[in-house]
């Protein structure tokens, strides 16, 4: 299959990978998989607990191109927003941002997930409810 | 998804005029080809969708069919007649290749069913949290991480014989969880052959869920085989 332009850019410069110490209460980690192909991505959050600004993001992805390049996009995207902010963010974005086939929706799926996984651990390690107002918002 | 066709619907046939049942390659009362039918592959063969098949008995059926389908046969029949030979071949390999895997077969089976399998899955019930099989997520994320280690090492030409040593063991572990999981389809492809609605639906349900586990752990032993290289 042929990647756009912009899922090969990142599969070949993938930005944010990495780990953060996952013990640390300023650390949400979420680790998703998808069931259509068997890939796994981890992506973590380092949050302000000021600020509730995201101001790190890493992740690790072993899957698809489509799923590197997904979750190196989301993590670049949430980057400097607040908490709320990223949970607005949509897989349906990243399909648009990246141009990929309708084959390729669920790696795009996987990378929303893997957000709102991280998230919501963030979310249960500090004791901040989940607010529906973000889950309504995002939809 | 696909569909199924009424195979009660009689079509007649285009040369004898006969009714006979949609699925059919070969008109029963005259014997003449007939053109693709719209049903499913099961129906190819005769068989109504079912998990447990004679694969002996699957495997004759397809190369007596092959045979009768054979272009040769049709060098001096109609301009249709020879469309149809390829065509009906097309299909009878698509559905022999389908039906003899297991796996295969059991997720052309769900897909029937209406289930998402696979690529065409769209993601919408995968909130469903039988689907995600949280517990074997970690350790697929831990192993693959130890692969990529390995590999790593690789190619600076120094192996870790004791990493080398868990990889091998967690492969044991993981051939061991795959032969658990073809286990229990088994058991579900005799529950759906033989039960009612009830039990059927509650049988595609578990498989789906199994099949999913089965592609986290086939992809990590298919990686795992592949570094080790055993
Ligand atoms: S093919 Fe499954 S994550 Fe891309
Ligand atoms: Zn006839």
């Amino acid at each position: 299959m042929a990647y756009s332009d912009k899922v090969v850019d990142h599969y070949n410069n993938p930005r944010n990978v990495g780990t953060l110490d996952k013990s640390s209460t300023e650390v949400g980690t979420g680790l998703v998989g998808a069931p259509e192909c068997g890939d796994v991505m981890r992506l973590q959050i380092r949050v302000n607990p000021e600020t509730q600004v995201i101001e790190e993001a890493k992740f690790k992805t072993f899957g698809c191109g489509s799923a590197i390049a997904s979750s190196s996009l989301a993590t670049e995207w949430i980057k400097g927003r607040t908490v709320e902010d990223a949970m607005a963010i949509k897989n349906t974005d990243i399909v648009k941002e990246l141009s990929l086939p309708p084959v390729k929706i669920h790696c795009s799926v996987l990378a929303e997930d893997a957000i709102r996984a991280a998230i919501g651990d963030w979310k249960k390690k500090n004791g901040v409810a989940e607010t529906a107002a973000a889950e309504t918002s995002a939809h | 998804m696909l569909k199924v066709i009424d195979s009660a619907v009689p079509v007649a046939c285009w040369s004898c005029s006969v009714a006979h049942n949609d699925a059919t390659l070969f008109c029963p009362h005259c014997s003449k080809i007939q053109p693709p039918p719209g049903s499913d592959f099961f129906s190819v063969f005769g068989l109504t969708p079912r998990l447990n098949l004679d694969l002996p008995e699957l495997e004759h059926e397809f190369h007596r069919l092959s045979r009768r389908l054979h272009p040769d046969r049709f060098a001096r029949a109609g301009e249709n007649e020879k469309q149809w030979s390829l065509a009906d071949t097309a299909l009878l390999n698509d559905a022999y290749r389908t039906l003899k895997e297991p796996i295969h077969r059991t997720e052309y089976l769900l897909k029937l069913h209406g289930a998402e399998i696979g690529e065409e899955h769209s993601g919408k019930d995968r909130k469903d949290p039988s689907r995600v099989p949280a517990d074997l997520l970690e350790e697929v994320f831990e192993l693959n991480m130890q692969l990529e280690e390995m590999r790593l090492e690789r190619t600076t030409g120094e192996a870790d014989p004791v990493l080398q040593a868990s990889l091998e063991q967690a492969k044991r572990k993981f051939d061991g969880l795959l032969d658990e999981v073809d286990h229990d389809l088994r058991a579900q492809w005799q529950a759906w052959d033989e039960g009612d609605i009830a039990v059927r639906q509650s049988a595609q349900k578990t498989m789906v869920a199994l099949l999913d586990r089965r592609r986290y752990l086939s992809n990590l032993v298919r990686d795992v085989t592949e570094t080790l290289g055993v």
